[in-house]
């Protein structure tokens, strides 16, 4: 029987835009490569999920239509999702799904989403669209390169440590030159293009903490990356 | 008389206007010499084509010049949108106008902004405003319908599909089909809605009952429908959110479905293939059903979305008391449009020339040309420029896995040729890339043997510069389906 792990996908028939299904693609290759398995379980509206039995967390981006239809539901797991996070779960949160996990998003027109406070961050709908390959240097991860869309500014508390610092782009809100948030394995950003396979020592953190919390794994087999720096190498140097 | 018509002297901070706008109401005569004499100046200048250089000086000087220009079209204008099919719906459609008799004045797929519209208005006129045409036909950008819309006051409008397209230009899906439905809302045309997509058939409330019209497809044959699962691009009830369910899909989220709350299901469309009797790479045989009539056709281009692009014609030309028999007629005369599906001959190879520019059109390029090869050789070109789409995360929305178990040969290029050659890594097929794009060329023709076939998936601006490619290596003669 081959080790296997358990990839919870927050909401994929309504969360699951610019590629999002590439960054799980990333995770599921990534553990096969090395011989484990991988099984994706979809998180839907009204359906129970126990996220005890799940390894690690992905949400991706939607269009606003989707994260009001999503809301509500997502309250719900709230304080779950809160615990699993803070016992130190990898979960990966996306654009969308990473407005909600914060304290909550204000759109243009008034409207008021509630978040789940797993990081401490509040977005703002604007008139500017964030638009364009972006580049992050995180203290973690080294380079991320990715590409960003999205009208929502979100604002990290001082408490909040960002996932990195935008070195070409916009980022959380087009001043501060911060992006995303990392709170223990919980990480959030706006980055897409997807943002696992051209980053792959991000997508083997997210795996090496969650073979590590269900097989007591401390290191993993490396891989053959040359196509994946390739790939990283050229989005780095395309323009804005 | 049109070229008599005064404007209402804009005023105007571009050099002509300034010193024009104190002493003249321009008319539209002078608007045109400005503008004609620009456009040839800058291709005199090497400027290239002069494409939307009229409309955007026209703008300056009257904005008013494309209301009358379009009115001395006796027989008015008619406007195809959605985001998959636009160029060979129009070349279609124009094809079967022409041959009922009409002139037709038709946009270059490059030029479906509005001041590209504008630029082909422009170009056709003569020096004195005359436009010697009995029909328009357009194709224009989702985005733009609102603005050009009003102006055009078209009689016909096609609203084909809508797909993920492009997302970094237009924000979301829902957001483009407003877009659309407020454009729709401007005019008293009659809208040609695809029944078979339900965000586009809830466009139907823009119009209203006596304008809203359908067309779809009732019935497949197993083996031109998905066999694989592809992403959906509107899979809710654009009235009130619920999953819709679907008894039939054709490809991606077009199919036959409805809302389990009751309150939105797939409209009855008037313009229907009731049957399909042959379908393969020569194109397809297939029962048409007009206004309660039925007719036998046939269509020499490949693929069920070109099925959707025949059914719309046919609405539009039976909208326009064409007889259905000659528009029928015409159906099995159409070739493909630039780039959509040409095949060239390449140093005794026969190569397939297929666009790709979004997830929808791949796979349905996949599944008409690929999927049933064994071993296919296969040269991807992804460019990222503004024409391409900025953004590549696209490519992991293509159901590429579908290409593992054909073993094929794939080589990458273009800007983005690595993204794509990692894409497939994760699809688990493994290919080379060539950074340079004559070398990439190279290598893919010398790898097919004489007198094989290969495949071309380029991007827009890809496109454009393998033709030019192609045309160096003098070898090609083309041929189209």
């Amino acid at each position: 029987m081959s080790r296997r792990i358990v990839i919870a996908h927050l909401y994929p028939g309504d969360m699951n835009i610019y590629g999002d299904q590439g960054n799980v693609l990333a995770l599921i290759r990534r553990l096969e490569w090395r011989g484990y398995a991988a099984e994706v379980r979809a998180v839907s509206i009204g359906q129970p999920f126990d996220f005890a039995t799940a390894d690690i967390v992905f949400g991706g981006g939607g269009q606003d239509s989707g994260q009001s239809i999503i809301g509500a539901d997502l309250l719900t797991r709230g304080p779950e999702l809160r615990a699993a996070a803070a016992a130190g779960m990898p979960m990966l949160l996306i654009c969308g799904l990473y407005q909600l996990f914060g304290r909550g998003f204000t759109t243009l027109d008034g409207r008021e989403l509630s978040g789940i406070d797993v990081f401490k961050a509040s977005t703002i709908g604007s008139t500017t669209r964030m638009i364009g390959n972006i580049i992050v240097e995180s203290p973690r991860f080294g380079r991320l390169v990715g590409f960003e869309n999205h009208s929502g500014q979100t604002i990290l508390e001082p408490t909040q440590a960002p996932l990195g610092r935008v070195t070409s782009g916009y980022g959380n809100d087009a001043r501060s030159h911060k992006e995303g948030a990392i709170s223990g394995n919980a990480i959030g950003t706006y980055l897409h293009g997807p943002v696992l396979p051209k980053n792959p020592r991000l997508a083997d953190d997210l795996l090496l903490h969650a073979l590590q919390a269900r097989y007591g794994v401390t290191e993993l087999e490396p891989l053959d990356d040359g196509v994946e720096k390739a790939a990283a190498n050229i989005a780095y140097g395309r323009p804005r | 008389m049109a070229t008599s018509a005064i404007s209402s002297g804009a005023p105007c901070d571009w050099w002509p206007g300034s010193f024009l706008r104190y002493t003249l109401r321009m008319n539209v005569a002078l608007t045109l010499a400005i503008t004609k004499s620009a456009a040839k100046t800058s291709r005199l200048l090497g400027r290239g084509g002069g494409g939307a250089l009229p409309g955007v000086i026209a703008d300056r000087l009257d904005k008013g010049l494309a209301r009358k220009l379009i009115r001395q079209i006796p027989h008015g204008v008619i406007i195809i949108t959605g985001t998959n099919g636009k160029t060979t719906t129009t070349k279609m459609l124009a094809g079967i106008l022409e041959a009922c008799g009409e002139r037709v004045l038709t946009n270059r797929s490059g030029s479906n902004l509005r001041r590209g519209v504008l630029s082909s208005l422009i170009g056709a006129a003569s020096w004195r405003g005359k436009i010697p045409a009995t029909i328009a036909l357009f194709e224009v950008d989702e985005a733009s319908l609102r603005r050009i819309a009003p102006e055009l006051q078209p009689r016909h409008i096609i609203v084909l599909n809508l797909f993920r397209d492009q997302l970094d230009r237009y924000g979301e899906l829902d957001t483009t089909a407003a877009l659309i439905g407020q454009g729709i809302a401007a005019t008293k045309a009659h809208v040609h809605l695809n029944a078979d997509d339900p965000l586009v058939a809830s466009l139907a409330k823009y119009a209203g009952p006596d304008r809203a019209h359908f067309f779809g497809i009732e019935g497949l044959p197993a083996s031109s429908t998905t066999a694989y699962p592809t992403a959906a691009d509107s899979n809710r009830c654009p009235v009130c959110g619920t999953m819709l369910v679907f008894v039939r899909v054709f490809y991606g989220h077009i199919g036959h479905y409805a809302c389990p709350t009751g309150d939105f299901a797939r409209p009855q469309p008037s313009t229907a293939i009731t049957s399909v009797e042959r379908a393969d790479l020569s194109g397809s045989q297939f029962t048409l059903a007009v206004g309660g009539k039925r007719h036998e056709a046939t269509l020499a281009l490949p693929g069920t979305y070109n099925l959707y692009n025949a059914l719309a014609s046919v609405a539009v030309a039976d909208g326009l008391g064409l007889p259905v028999i000659k528009v029928v007629a015409e159906l099995a005369r159409t070739e493909a449009a630039f780039g959509r599906v040409e095949i060239v001959s390449v140093d005794g190879r026969k190569v397939y020339l297929l666009l790709i520019k979004n997830p929808a059109g791949f796979a349905q390029v996949m599944e008409t040309f690929l999927l049933g090869s064994v071993s296919p050789h296969i040269l991807m070109l992804i460019n990222d420029d503004h024409a391409d789409g900025r953004d590549v995360s696209w490519l992991w929305d293509v159901p590429l896995e579908a290409l593992e178990p054909l073993s094929p040969v794939v080589t990458t290029s273009g800007t983005r040729g690595t993204d794509m050659q990692l894409r497939l890594k994760y699809a688990g097929v493994t290919a080379r890339n060539v950074i340079n794009a004559d070398q990439a060329l190279k290598a893919f023709i010398r790898g097919i043997q004489p007198g094989g076939t290969g495949f071309i998936l380029p991007t827009y601006t890809a496109m454009t510069a393998i033709r030019r490619q192609l045309g160096k290596r003098a070898v090609i003669s083309e041929i189209r389906i």
